[in-house]
């Protein structure tokens, strides 16, 4: 975790080059927000701060938007961030059972990073695949017709390839 | 001309998530390195509807269709279609209802129940190139708007066709955009709203990511029909490739002339601008989505004051479904009568239907209004995955009802829908069996609409917490007839007493379910029992001594080994082990395991 | 132009809303996220009533709906009153153990389902008008974060607020004393920060902070004598007597 917080630092910087792409104006918070949000994986606070300074708003108003739009995270998240879907295809054909298995697998709650930093586990509303239904999606990649077994391979692949490359 | 093949690689999101552009990638480099005459045109496309059995790939002008493609098949495809005009067999699609292999997919009975209008670019065209579109008729209706109609023709003639907002509303657009023409206050907004937000719907998804010209030439049209310059793009948070694709088209539309100053030369200055979404289903509602746009939370207001008058920054604006988009410009092409020709009275035209859950196949479908259920579940759909039972529909998401099998018979269509007491919805069809249970679908949707509430009235927000509570403690083995009592008790209030639709519309899936499904709640509360093995406390697994033929399959599959028997003999289950993960049950090759009830402390 | 509550026929403005039409004519309608000043807040919906115009009936909150001409409005329908009923429990269940929400569900004799009364008791009832209050007469130090039945209102972070002053006027508009105002002899503490009181220079009690001294001097962009509002009453009515006794 102290990696990441040096990377904050160095990175602030960024900050600054991702706000000035927009105009001074609060239309643009939620925008502003979702590109600090790719750049850093979630929204330090200091970024968020940086914007509120920008666009002449009180911290509050930033605060609100960031923690009613979803798709932001104020908290970091894994290397690997899991999506479990849960649109109605995916549920009423077992998506349960995908987070069942991934629960005992990780031992973590949906919306938990694991200890090592590696994974997050987060239940998503319809990716779009419905017919590959039960789908969990890992870092855009897309896994589909999961099985208990299924899950338990894919993650294992994961996590051995990211031991041989360490 | 010489005869140029193309290859059209389906590249929606569903078929990329099977890989197809690894194998689009793979007939682009080989179609380059291997000796053929005359190279074929490798293109991308968007969504051909048939998901199931992606990845899809189309060989024109021959009019072969391979399906399931992989990257180790792009080779032999080359080798022996391209080259040498073979078929290749095993790829071909295997039509589950007439039991044959069919060559040109047109022909499958998945396809040929189909009409397509909004759909009817998407899987011919790459999307990335204006030029595709417009070799289709592209931007015709445009330009015969702008050089030959005056506003107000434009807006009799979507008037006098009778398009009817396909978001869910299924509101006139006629009227819609001759009520915002009305007022005499400036500057009006015209904003397409792509925050398909229902689970289980991707028809927007594919239309903005398949053919993002149908959507802008649409708005263009309305643009210069109401006396807007500006318009705006909602497109959700989840939907990356869409919005990538409708920002190509956008500047490309740009480069063309098709927006901006002056349009094509006439004096019409209008411009699109894309919104991202911020994963809030509630944005989906207009008020809320507007809000959104304009930088705040998104949480709706009452709506006494149409948005056609006062909007977006309290300026008239229109606000419409992208499938609603997609419709105009043919349209406006092909004239009102031809529209109406399509369909049944008072709902014309087509809808698109995003067929998905428990049907063979899955998948994007346009159908004409007024076909029959049982038509698009078991003709189009091939009937129920395994052949079990029908159960169910659910349209219109969240905000819909279920159609049990009593009222297969009933026509897709707004009005006939309504009548039975359901909705159209968005598009969204999920179809459920046996194995589905009702009572866990009003859970799992009560379950949703709390968490995309916005919060901001009582009676939304408490009252979906109190009837998810109540649902939970069903499906748990720990409700009570006084329970449902309070849960049909409570529907009336969050009903009536919701600032929004989302809340206004919360009950249904509750009240219909229960309307249809009331003997399952109460075997729930009275028996302990979940009769579709869904909910877990409530579910044992049973073996039926004399229908058992001793096979042992179902011992294998038990992850607990929980099952002994002898070869041949009957075999049981130790319920004390089990923990009714169901594998048995669903491999059973005779049935003979049944499910039998809970056993709950009390 | 002409509306009818209840029956009665009433003159009604022009683009005010039927709660404001009900207010001035002394009808009763009752509302907890209403306050003269923060209008349309729409969030408790108890202000709902029935309307017909033309042919249909429709139930709409009156704190957001324009009078028309011709309206008929209906305040205490069954249907209205067992509405009403409905979300006073919901309230309930989440605050059981606030004393304007008890007195509130004696009022509307509500059968609350014990079943499924908050384990943790929760006084807000998320009126929204704190955080109103805050942008008007504050410095828009607090606002509703989350959505859904995790919405609340808190400061950025739940951290002591930089921008709050402690005036306190969120504490005082809001209906059921949800605002923790922690009070010494010289200090006040809310949302998690605490302030030094000031003195009044006649009287000596603590009455604001120096906060909220600063930022009104910044408003109003001259220094203000530390006078509480009781001093200052009594000097404008001496000021009064005085001009009064010159006059005659």
């Amino acid at each position: 975790m102290i990696a990441l917080e040096n990377k904050i630092e160095i990175n602030l910087k960024n900050t600054e080059k991702i706000l000035e792409k927009y105009p001074k104006n609060k239309r643009y918070t939620l925008a502003m927000l979702q590109d600090i949000q790719r750049n850093y994986e979630y929204i330090p606070k200091e970024a968020m701060y940086e914007v509120s300074k920008y666009i002449e708003s009180p911290l509050n108003e930033v605060y609100s938007i960031a923690t009613f739009y979803k798709a932001l995270s104020l908290e970091p998240k894994g290397k690997f961030v899991i999506k479990v879907c849960n649109g109605t295809a995916c549920h009423i054909r077992g998506s349960d059972k995908v987070l069942d298995e991934i629960k005992s697998s990780l031992d973590i709650q949906p919306g938990e990073t694991t200890e090592d930093g590696l994974f997050s586990v987060e239940i998503v509303n319809c990716v779009g695949a419905c017919a590959l239904a039960p789908v969990m999606v890992i870092n855009e990649k897309y896994y589909g017709n999961m099985t208990k077994d299924k899950v338990h391979k894919v993650l294992e692949k994961i996590r051995r390839d990211n031991n041989e490359q360490q | 001309m010489s005869s140029n093949k193309k290859i059209l690689v389906c590249c929606g999101t569903g078929c990329l998530a099977n890989n197809s552009y690894q194998v689009y990638e793979k007939f682009k480099s080989l179609t380059k390195e291997k000796e053929i005459t005359v190279k074929p045109l490798v293109k991308p496309t968007g969504c051909n509807g048939l998901c199931e059995k992606g990845p899809v790939v189309k060989i024109l002008p021959d009019d072969i269709s391979y399906f399931k493609v992989k990257v180790e098949d792009v080779e032999e495809i080359i080798e022996k279609t391209i080259i040498k005009g073979k078929i290749i067999d095993r790829l071909l699609y295997f039509d589950t209802n007439t039991k044959t292999k069919i060559t040109d997919h047109r022909n499958a009975t998945f396809y040929k129940n189909q009409h397509k209008i909004a759909l009817r670019n998407i899987g011919e065209i790459d999307p990335s190139k204006i030029e595709d579109y417009i070799e289709r008729d592209g931007y015709e209706a445009l330009k015969k708007v702008l050089f030959n109609f005056k506003p107000e023709k434009v807006l009799d003639m979507v008037e006098e066709s009778y398009l009817r907002g396909r978001g869910g509303a299924g509101f006139p657009t006629g009227i819609k955009w001759k009520t915002c023409a009305s007022y005499d206050n400036f500057p009006k907004y015209v904003i397409c709203n792509g925050d398909e937000g229902d689970p289980g719907a991707f028809m927007d998804r594919s239309i903005m990511e398949g053919d993002p010209n149908t959507v802008i030439e649409g708005m263009i049209i309305c643009a210069y029909a109401v006396g807007s310059n500006q318009g705006y793009l909602y497109i959700r948070d989840e939907y990356e490739l869409a919005r990538k694709n409708m920002q190509i088209a956008i500047d490309s539309a740009r480069e063309h002339g098709y927006l901006g100053k002056n349009i094509l030369g006439s004096s019409l200055n209008f411009d699109l601008e894309i919104v991202r979404g911020g994963g809030a289903f509630v944005c989906g509602e207009s008020s809320a989505l507007m809000a959104s746009i304009q930088g705040k939370v998104g949480e709706p207001r009452a709506k006494y004051i149409r948005s056609v008058e006062k909007g977006l920054w309290e300026q008239p604006t229109i606000l419409n479904n992208v499938e609603t988009w997609a419709n105009i410009p043919p349209i406006l092409l092909n004239g009102p009568n031809w529209f109406k020709k399509i369909g049944v009275k008072d709902n014309y035209g087509t809808k698109v239907f995003s067929l998905v859950g428990k049907v063979k196949n899955t998948g994007l479908v346009e159908v004409p209004m007024g076909s029959s259920l049982r038509n698009l579940v078991f003709e189009i759909g091939g009937g129920i995955i395994n052949d079990k039972e029908f159960k169910a529909v659910q349209t219109g998401g969240p905000s819909g009802g279920c159609i049990p099998k009593e009222h297969l018979d009933v026509n897709l269509d707004f009005d006939s829908l309504d009548d039975i007491g359901s909705m159209m919805g968005s598009g969204g069809v999920i179809v459920m069996d046996e194995n589905t249970c009702m009572v866990e679908v009003a859970r799992y949707y009560m379950e949703f609409l709390s968490e995309e509430s916005c919060g901001k009235c009582t009676t939304c927000r408490e009252g979906i917490k109190l009837m998810l509570d109540i649902l939970t403690n069903i499906t748990e083995g720990k409700g009570t007839k006084e329970d449902l009592d309070l849960l049909i008790d409570i529907c009336h209030t969050v009903e009536k007493g919701s600032l929004c639709g989302l809340g206004q519309t919360a009950p249904n899936p509750v009240k219909t379910t229960i309307e249809f499904f009331k003997d399952e709640y109460l075997e729930h509360i009275e028996n302990h029992r979940c009769p579709a093995g869904v909910c877990k406390n409530l579910t044992s697994y049973h073996i039926n001594q004399d229908e058992c033929i001793g096979c042992g399959i179902c011992a294998k599959k038990c992850p607990v080994d929980a099952i002994s028997g002898e070869p041949k003999k009957a075999h049981k289950i130790d319920q004390n082990s089990c923990i009714t993960c169901g594998e048995c049950y669903e491999n059973c090759p005779v049935d003979a395991i049944k499910i039998g009830g809970g056993i709950v402390e009390s | 132009m002409k509306v009818k509550i209840n029956g009665k026929v009433l003159n009604a403005k022009e683009g005010e809303t039927i709660l404001q039409l009900a207010k001035r004519k002394k009808i009763e309608i009752p509302s907890l996220c209403y306050k003269k000043g923060f209008e349309d807040l729409g969030r408790c919906r108890m202000c709902l009533v029935e309307i017909k115009n033309g042919r249909r009936k429709k139930i709409v909150s009156s704190c957001a709906y324009p009078v028309k001409e011709n309206l008929e409005v209906q305040t205490h329908t069954e249907e209205i009153i067992k509405i009403r009923k409905d979300i006073v429990m919901l309230m309930y269940l989440k605050s059981p153990d606030n004393k304007y929400v008890q007195k509130l569900a004696e009022e509307y004799k509500i059968d609350e389902p014990k079943k499924y009364i908050q384990k943790i008791n929760d006084d807000c009832i998320l009126c929204g008008l704190c955080v109103e209050a805050c942008r008007e007469l504050g410095t828009n130090a607090i606002s509703m974060v989350q959505r859904g039945s995790e919405k609340k209102v808190s400061t950025p972070y739940d951290d002591e607020s930089k921008d709050c002053i402690g005036c306190g006027s969120c504490a005082e508009v809001c209906p059921t004393d949800a605002i923790k105002v922690e009070e010494t002899e010289n200090t006040r503490t809310i949302w998690n920060r605490k302030f030094e009181l000031v003195s009044c220079k006649i009287c000596g009690k603590n009455y604001t902070t120096l906060e909220t001294i600063k930022y009104s001097e910044k408003l109003l962009g001259e220094e203000i004598e530390y006078i509480c509002n009781e001093c200052k009453k009594k000097i404008t009515a001496d000021t009064f007597k005085e001009s009064f006794k010159n006059i005659y």
